[in-house]
């Protein structure tokens, strides 16, 4: 956890912005700290209407919520867009599907990129939490200041 | 300035309660049921979606308040345009009628005489709602519950009577007309006044009051007919006067009537146009109410008003000047003629053409202050005169800046702002000469021969 | 929470959208059909040209006279009207809302800009509030229901503005701001908030009546 916290104060200080990282929504986890997921920033800009950084605690919140499957937030579908039942998408990134090919098109509409990611992963959250009767859904609950 | 000081420190004579003849005796005889019912035959059967919007819409905001006189001059919230609404029609509508004659009696006193119905708030108003019609609602409400003052009323039975506002009889009008004929034979020889010409190019129409009090008027606009050799007549028989106090006590089948005999008597002698004199309000029958109450979109026949006349007769250069009008004027310009026909720049044409020395008055054109007298309020009479002259105190400091600048004489070429200005004037020791267009013409007006 | 979260998010946002869209409909033909019915003449006298020249010179900051004789109202109008609008449409959460659930999208407001844009809408409404209760003429016209108008119009920038900043008790607060942001939409068909739908009518009547008529200007 120190790590991570001195990981992001030290990108702070070095002159990348905070919320460079903390809408990075494309969901490649790059740093399995000890329990926030973040996100790369390699698909998307930070722009000045960037939220504050979400700690997602993979496992923790998988534990509170008995989770057992990882198909429940890790879909796949097959080609006529029907949901997979029991086949995880662990080893993919969201973009791979969600945003086409990200690369390529990032520099030209960055921030639509974000907002479909963005949406894709708020609402992969909430539709859950409001089903469940659980977990947070208001923006400032994820988005702590 | 010691001038505008006496418009300052002209102590607030206590607004004491005015008795009113006409609206006592109306009210006295309303039930409560009658004043519902007649309010919802008004509302129901003669409005519609206008007097809705405009009292819905209204926002409160009193953004309207710096478009009226009463309020500028009063600096009483009450006599805001939005306020005037507020104790008449916005109360009625939200009590659908259910209002005591006491009520009424108030709503009479604010519609028939704290209001010039001069149109000024809705350039005032961002959402251009128009008060005055508002007002005429109200009017036409208190006219059908018989509770009108008492002084207009007594116009309005002369119009119904005599079809003129004077009580003026068939032959005291032909008599006039002869005497005036005769006066003005002494500056023009063979001048004419030609009494039904049929085919006649101007149909000459004026106010009942001009053959009453000002037929000096009569005689100016014969002379300055005659001298640009005009081929105009005058009717002989009723219609001659184009007044219509009818209009403003809410009386429009009287009005209809009125404007019907009045636009008759120029169709019947097939004359080509109406040109009328220096009045303000009966342009306002003929050219916009009136003509509409008919069914006519715009008067059956032109209407001209004295002012665009005039303007012609120097374009055309109909008539010649000895010399200009040498004391400085001022000009007062007419909220029906200004704001309801924008004549505004041709009578400045007219003084430019006329006079040596103009001094504009501020605010001017179509932002001009109202004379107080307007809308039929000087028609109400003497309980009302003091009232009127303190609602013009606006008017007045007006009035004081463009003396200071120099002005001398204020030309205002409408019959009830000449008596409006008149008595503010006088009230207010404004010390200041009031004419017409016609009178000025007339003074420097080059005689043929 | 949770059931009032997908409460007024769900049933309660669809019923303010259809309470506003078909409100503003119904109140709209009903005045429509009452002018055919009752005042035809209006349609005689409106004139395209008269009408769009008077609207014009209303929504050009100090257009009017009136406008002059009042700067700070005018300021205050324009830049509260201008925010109202912009700001709920551009605000970025907003964006977002619309992308998740309707998959369309548009420009999205800098943080920074929809703070301040809200502050000025709070800000043009305490000045509302302070005309009415300072100013004689306006007070002399105010009725309760012009302070509940007021309260309804602030109501969804306090507390969005509140939720957003994450002041105590903010979950509540995006709640009641949700509910409150329903409340206006809903209120404006029955309310004086219509006034947004009938300013072209009136003005442009008005216009036209001065323009066509009377050939005067009206501002």
């Amino acid at each position: 956890m120190n790590r991570f916290i001195n990981s992001v104060m030290n990108m702070n200080i070095s002159g990348i912005t905070l919320t460079a990282i903390i809408l990075t929504l494309t969901f490649a986890i790059t740093t399995h700290a000890d329990d926030c997921f973040t996100v790369n920033g390699e698909t998307i800009d930070a722009n000045s209407n960037t939220r504050p950084f979400v700690c997602f605690q993979h496992d923790a919140h998988n534990e509170k919520a008995g989770l057992e499957s990882c198909d429940r937030c890790h879909h796949s579908y097959d080609d006529q867009g029907k949901l997979i039942e029991g086949e995880s998408s662990e080893d993919k990134s969201c973009s791979e599907c969600h945003a086409g090919n990200v690369g390529s098109q990032k520099s030209f509409d960055s921030n639509r990129l974000n907002i479909d990611l963005a949406a894709k992963y708020h609402k992969l959250c909430r539709d859950c939490h409001i089903t469940e009767k659980k977990g947070p859904v208001v923006c400032g609950e994820c988005h702590k200041r | 300035m010691s001038e505008s000081k006496t418009v300052n420190d002209n102590k607030k004579t206590e607004s004491k309660k005015i008795e009113d003849q006409g609206i006592q005796k109306g009210i006295e005889q309303l039930t409560p049921e009658r004043i519902e019912s007649v309010i919802r035959q008004v509302i129901n059967d003669e409005t519609g979606a206008r007097l809705k919007v405009y009292v819905d819409t209204c926002l409160h905001c009193g953004l309207c308040s710096k478009g009226c006189h009463f309020f500028l001059s009063l600096k009483d919230p009450k006599f805001s345009p939005a306020a005037k609404v507020k104790q008449t029609l916005w109360e009625i509508m939200r009590k659908k009628g259910k209002v005591s004659p006491e009520f009424i009696k108030e709503a009479a006193l604010i519609a028939y005489t704290q209001c010039n119905m001069c149109k000024r708030c809705a350039m005032y108003c961002p959402f251009g709602l128009d008060v005055a019609y508002v007002m005429s609602v109200m009017r036409r409400i208190c006219y059908k519950l018989g509770v009108v003052p008492l002084y207009i009323q007594d116009t309005a039975h002369s119009h119904s009577v005599a079809m003129n506002q004077m009580w003026v009889k068939d032959d005291e009008w032909i008599d006039t007309l002869m005497w005036q004929e005769e006066e003005a034979q002494d500056a023009m020889e063979n001048l004419r006044i030609p009494l039904d010409k049929e085919g006649a190019d101007i149909f000459y129409s004026v106010i009942g009051p001009e053959p009453k009090f000002r037929a000096q008027l009569i005689f100016q606009a014969a002379v300055i007919m005659n001298a640009a050799k005009e081929n105009w007549t005058m009717p002989s028989m009723p219609g001659w006067d184009n007044s219509d106090m009818c209009m403003f006590t809410g009386d429009y089948e009287m009005m209809e009537r009125l404007k019907r005999l009045h636009f008759e008597s120029a169709l019947n002698l097939r004359a080509k146009r109406i040109v009328m004199g220096e009045c303000g309000h009966a342009f306002r029958s003929v050219y916009d109410v009136g003509n509409r109450a008919l069914g006519w979109r715009m008067p059956p026949i032109e209407v001209v008003h004295s002012i665009e006349y005039f303007n012609e007769l120097f374009e055309q250069k109909k008539i010649k000047i000895r010399k200009k009008f040498e004391r400085p004027v001022t000009l007062h310009d007419p909220c029906n003629i200004v704001r309801g026909r924008g004549l505004h720049e041709m009578a400045r044409n007219i003084v430019n053409a006329t006079c040596a020395n103009f001094i504009e008055m501020t605010p001017n054109r179509e932002h001009n202050y109202c004379c107080s007298a307007g809308g039929g309020v000087i028609n109400c009479g003497p309980p009302f005169k003091n009232a009127r002259v303190e609602s013009g105190k606006e008017k007045a400091k007006q009035l004081f800046a463009a003396k200071a600048k120099g002005a001398e004489v204020v030309i205002a070429p409408c019959h009830n702002c000449h008596g409006g200005l008149e008595d503010i004037i006088h009230h207010y020791g404004v010390e200041m000469e009031l004419k017409f267009f016609g009178d000025i013409i007339y003074e420097i007006l080059e005689l043929p021969e | 929470m949770h059931s009032y979260y997908s409460f007024v998010t769900g049933p309660l946002a669809w019923i303010a959208f259809i309470v506003f869209i078909c409100g503003s409909i119904w109140r709209f033909n009903s005045l429509w059909q009452l002018t055919k019915k009752k005042d035809s003449a209006v349609f005689e006298y409106m004139d395209r040209k008269f009408a769009l020249r008077s609207i014009a010179h209303w929504l050009i900051p100090f257009g009017s006279r009136s406008m002059q004789l009042n700067p700070a109202m005018t300021v205050a109008t324009f830049l509260f009207h201008i925010c109202l609008f912009i700001t709920p449409i551009f605000v970025f959460g907003h964006v977002m809302l619309w992308k998740e659930n309707f998959n369309i999208s548009w420009f999205a407001l800098p943080n920074m800009a929809a703070d301040v844009m809200t502050f000025i809408v709070i800000g043009s409404c305490i000045f509302f509030l302070w005309r009415r209760i300072k100013l004689p003429h306006v007070k002399y016209l105010t009725t309760p229901l012009d302070f509940i108008i007021l309260m309804i119009v602030a109501a969804p920038f306090m507390t969005g503005f509140w939720a957003y900043h994450q002041f105590p008790g903010f979950v509540s607060m995006t709640i009641i701001h949700i509910v409150s942001g329903e409340i206006m939409l809903m209120a404006i068909p029955f309310t004086k908030l219509f006034h947004m739908f009938l300013f072209p009518f009136t003005r442009g009547y008005i216009g036209s009546e001065f323009g066509g008529v009377r050939m005067a200007k009206d501002w």
